[in-house]
């Protein structure tokens, strides 16, 4: 009897397994973007188009210095918030969702490890945030190049000396087209990463994904401050503060992480320069938070009963 | 004898009850070991210890103490579940998937690539008779569908093994039939099952042996005919048999064998179950 | 019996949940360690990105007593320029209404939430210096000319005031003191402190070429620096015709009098007048 059933083995043998590959990441990050996708969650696009071609329509009645500084303002105060609103939102229900259903057990008796499981999760918000981010972008600089055509042909068929004229066009150039921006946009992206990195780390242990929104919102708002407790706390050392005031201030400091430092689209929009190396240390920490909630999320996730 | 496909040695599990000094016991102490190629029937109540059980042999959580073997490897290890194909209780997968993308998402995660992954999902769509539904997704698939689509992305990348839980619980007796019979093909293709059920007509259909759980400890274990028949009984099954022939053995029994007690005499019933799909089926047929 | 003695075999591994605490725990401690990590880098890099002036702008609790709960928040988190620009279209609402006292408080707020964009502070100014100053003077309900004088002299210092911090916000912004200057030729009627904004301007690699004319000119309304600006408007002059427009030919030529330069180095001559006419009125004379 036992005969047929060892003749039939339904896998040659114990088979190899690699310990991290980033082929079932890759999987993992696909599908959570898809997921996300047939969520139909890019409608807020739709409503940030609906956002820019208001807004443009309503500026038209300011000077053109104005029209382009607030079209740029808006747009990427827009992304920011849109992105960010999308990083804690999106993440926030990922695992909750996945353990509720029980898919995240039909995926972790697959050989997935915890870590891949995670790193995919994550991997599939950084993808939906970096479409998004595409997408807005595009919106806006078709937007932007529609209004400066618009006002270029305003000011050509407006008369007046042509110097003037000239002066004029390389004004609206210079307000209108910004080297920089881009940089603006890579650091609100950093952002947004920095946050899914967050929310994921909160959501390992937190009860819901209600909760998990309130504390990572409630850490966004902290976040921007917590630079100026930092100073406080640094500066006033050793002035009269009483302990439990610096023990507060020491606790924020250490604790939340630093949005201040990935908001510098307020002032490239208004033609600030940013030096290369700069732009490359502000992403850097970026970088380094989104890592180390990545890895703090995994310590609590690894030991987590299902 | 060869490695077992479970071994499990003196397994324990404590739930603390949070905010309170108060723990439950989930299992204890419990050994067991499921010899390759069996369908091995995971019984008890609510509560007994089942699905803790079948966690800790999936790894997803951790024994208090004790260890847990899947192909003697340890299957708190990632490695060891490359030999696992798992049907939770209840599965709901991302509805927003199709079948096929489905059963291609949990291949990529075990490894298969192109040709080989898009031929295997083909087949076993064809395998749990879904493939009417390969471009539809998950969101509009019923119970009985999701259920089977569970069991073809549990068999995706040919395990050894297959842990199911509750396979046909909330399924239609039709599907559940239908399940059983995929059920039973695994076994025939020699894969070994570990069956969490408490309906306990399927587990003694399919089943080779089995383990009953109460309160976290292993009660009863065994082979499924060693453990339910009863010796000292006979039945004997006639078809048309003349009632005349019937008063015959009935007076040869009292006249020479007066040790021998005649307990019953009665027609035997087919199930409730078996009667409920020939009818089903007569419907179908003809609708 | 049996029971208690599955419990005492637990007892002493009951690792799972003290494993999960001490994952908590293990996390809890990285992101303290991480925090201490990077609380230098982070002081050091806010440093770089305030003298690269970026982000540094003191959101205090008079700010927030201007803009608001709602405001303060939304300019907390990052959203400040986005609140700028809400309080600079209320503003404008308010130019429509003729409020140029709630104008000039809600300008101040707008630029002190986005001191970077020059535009806010120009706008400013020429709002306060150009129209209020106007609307004061011509303010019905003050019957005292000396009241309205005041009042508009005031509004001249407003505009004045902003361009001064607008300037001290953005070091390369030669817009505004191109503004500045005007308001000292237009409103002040201080030449040579339009003088000395323009020539600012015009220092500036990116200003456009009309800065130094409008220098030049400025310079000549000065009294005792006609020498200056005739060097000045003579070195224009020789730029090309391109240059050559009419108020810098008069200015020039107002110069060459004033200084009264030889002939020949004047661009305009005094018109040689023909020698036959001078023959002419001679023989006329009785």
């Amino acid at each position: 009897m036992d005969a047929p059933l060892s003749a039939f083995s339904p896998r040659a043998a114990t088979v190899q397994h690699r310990f991290f590959s980033p082929g079932r990441v890759w999987a993992l990050a696909t599908n959570t973007l898809t997921e996300l996708i047939r969520l139909k969650i890019f409608y807020f696009l739709l409503l940030f188009a609906l956002l820019l071609i208001g807004s443009s329509a309503f500026l038209v009645q300011l000077s053109f210095q104005d029209q382009f500084q607030m079209l740029k303002d808006v747009s990427l105060g827009a992304m920011s918030i849109f992105t960010s609103l999308l990083a804690i939102l999106a993440t926030s229900g990922l695992l909750p969702k996945d353990i509720e259903d029980r898919t995240l057990y039909t995926i972790l008796a697959k050989p997935v490890s915890r870590l891949e499981y995670l790193m995919g999760k994550l991997s599939g918000v950084v993808l939906l945030l970096f479409v998004s981010m595409l997408l807005m972008g595009v919106m806006f600089a078709a937007v932007l190049f529609w209004r400066v055509h618009v006002v270029t042909g305003e000011l050509v068929t407006g008369g007046g000396p042509q110097e003037l004229i000239d002066q004029q066009l390389r004004d609206l150039h210079a307000t209108a087209y910004n080297p920089n921006v881009w940089a603006g946009g890579l650091v609100i992206y950093a952002k947004a990463c920095l946050l899914a990195s967050l929310t994921m780390f909160i959501s390992t242990f937190a009860s819901s994904s209600i909760f998990t929104v309130i504390v990572t919102v409630v850490i966004y708002f902290i976040g921007h401050l917590q630079a100026t407790a930092r100073d406080y706390w640094q500066v006033s050392n050793g002035a009269a503060m009483g302990h439990l005031t610096k023990a507060f201030l020491a606790f924020v400091s250490l604790v939340f992480p630093d949005l201040q430092l990935f908001n510098l689209v307020d002032e490239i929009v208004v033609g600030t320069p940013i030096a290369a190396w700069l732009l490359y240390k502000t992403l850097g920490l970026g970088l380094m938070y989104f890592l180390i909630y990545l890895l703090a999320a995994f310590f609590v996730f690894s030991n987590k009963e299902l | 004898m060869s490695t077992p496909a479970i071994a499990i040695r003196n397994l324990t599990k404590v739930f603390p009850i949070p905010f309170r000094r108060d723990r439950v016991v989930a299992v204890r102490d419990l050994s067991l070991e499921v010899a390759p190629g069996q369908v091995y029937g995971l019984l008890g109540p609510n509560g007994s210890g089942k699905s803790t059980t079948m966690k800790i042999v999936l790894g997803l959580i951790s024994p208090s103490a004790g260890r847990t073997e899947i192909f003697g490897r340890d299957s708190q290890i990632v490695d060891s579940h490359e030999e696992v194909g798992f049907l939770p209780e209840n599965p709901y997968f991302y509805k927003y998937l199709t079948g096929m993308e489905t059963l291609r998402f949990y291949g990529k995660l075990c490894g298969l690539r192109g040709a080989q992954l898009a031929d295997k999902a083909g087949e076993l769509l064809k395998l749990v008779g879904l493939e009417h539904a390969r471009d539809r997704r998950l969101g509009g698939y019923s119970k009985g569908m999701l259920q089977r689509i569970g069991l073809a992305q549990a068999l995706i990348q040919d395990p050894r093994l297959l842990v199911l839980d509750e396979p046909t619980a909330g399924v239609d007796p039709r599907g559940s039939a239908e399940i059983r019979d995929l059920i039973v093909g695994c076994k025939d293709r020699g894969i070994t099952v570990l069956l969490c059920s408490h309906l306990l007509g399927q587990v003694q259909e399919i089943c080779d042996r089995i383990g009953i759980l109460d309160r976290g400890i292993l009660v009863r274990e065994g082979k499924l005919e060693e453990l339910i028949s009863i010796e000292d009984q006979t039945e004997m099954i006639f078809r048309d048999a003349p009632p005349a022939l019937l008063a015959e053995i009935q007076q040869l029994v009292a006249k020479s064998y007066p040790q021998v007690n005649l307990l019953e005499t009665r027609k035997p019933q087919t199930t409730l179950e078996r009667y409920f799909l020939e009818v089903t089926t007569a419907a179908k047929a003809k609708g | 019996m049996k029971i208690d003695e599955g419990i005492a075999q637990a007892t002493p591994s009951l690792g799972s949940r003290r494993r999960q605490y001490s994952s908590y725990a293990i996390a809890a401690l990285m992101v303290l360690v991480f925090g201490a990590a990077r609380l230098p880098f982070e002081a050091g890099l806010t440093r770089q990105h305030r003298a690269a002036s970026f982000g540094n702008v003191q959101l205090n609790l008079g700010l927030r007593a201007k803009i608001g709960q709602l405001g303060f928040l939304a300019a907390l988190s990052g959203f400040r320029t986005l609140v700028a620009d809400l309080l600079w279209i209320q503003a404008h609402t308010a130019w429509e209404k003729v409020e140029y006292g709630r104008m000039n408080l809600m300008l101040n707020t707008v630029t002190t939430l986005a001191p970077h964009n020059v535009n806010f502070w120009d706008l400013s100014a020429w709002h306060m210096a150009y129209n209020a100053s106007v609307a004061a003077f011509n303010d019905s309900k003050q019957p005292k000319l000396v009241r309205r004088l005041q009042a508009q002299h005031q509004y001249f210092m407003v505009g004045k005031d902003f361009l001064e911090r607008g300037i001290a916000n953005n070091p390369g912004a030669y817009v505004l003191h191109q503004s500045l200057g005007a308001i000292y030729r237009d409103k002040l009627e201080d030449h040579w402190n339009a003088f000395l904004e323009y020539d600012k301007a015009a220092a500036f690699a990116r200003a456009p070429t009309y800065e130094k004319r409008f220098a030049a000119y400025e310079l000549a309304k000065v009294p005792g620096r006609e020498r200056q600006a005739w060097e000045r408007l003579k070195r224009l002059y020789d730029m090309g015709p391109q240059e050559r427009l009419p108020t810098l030919e008069k200015s020039l030529k107002a110069m060459e009098e004033a200084l009264s330069l030889p002939e020949e180095q004047r661009v305009y001559k005094t018109p040689v007048q023909n020698p036959l006419d001078i023959i002419g009125k001679k023989l006329q004379i009785p």
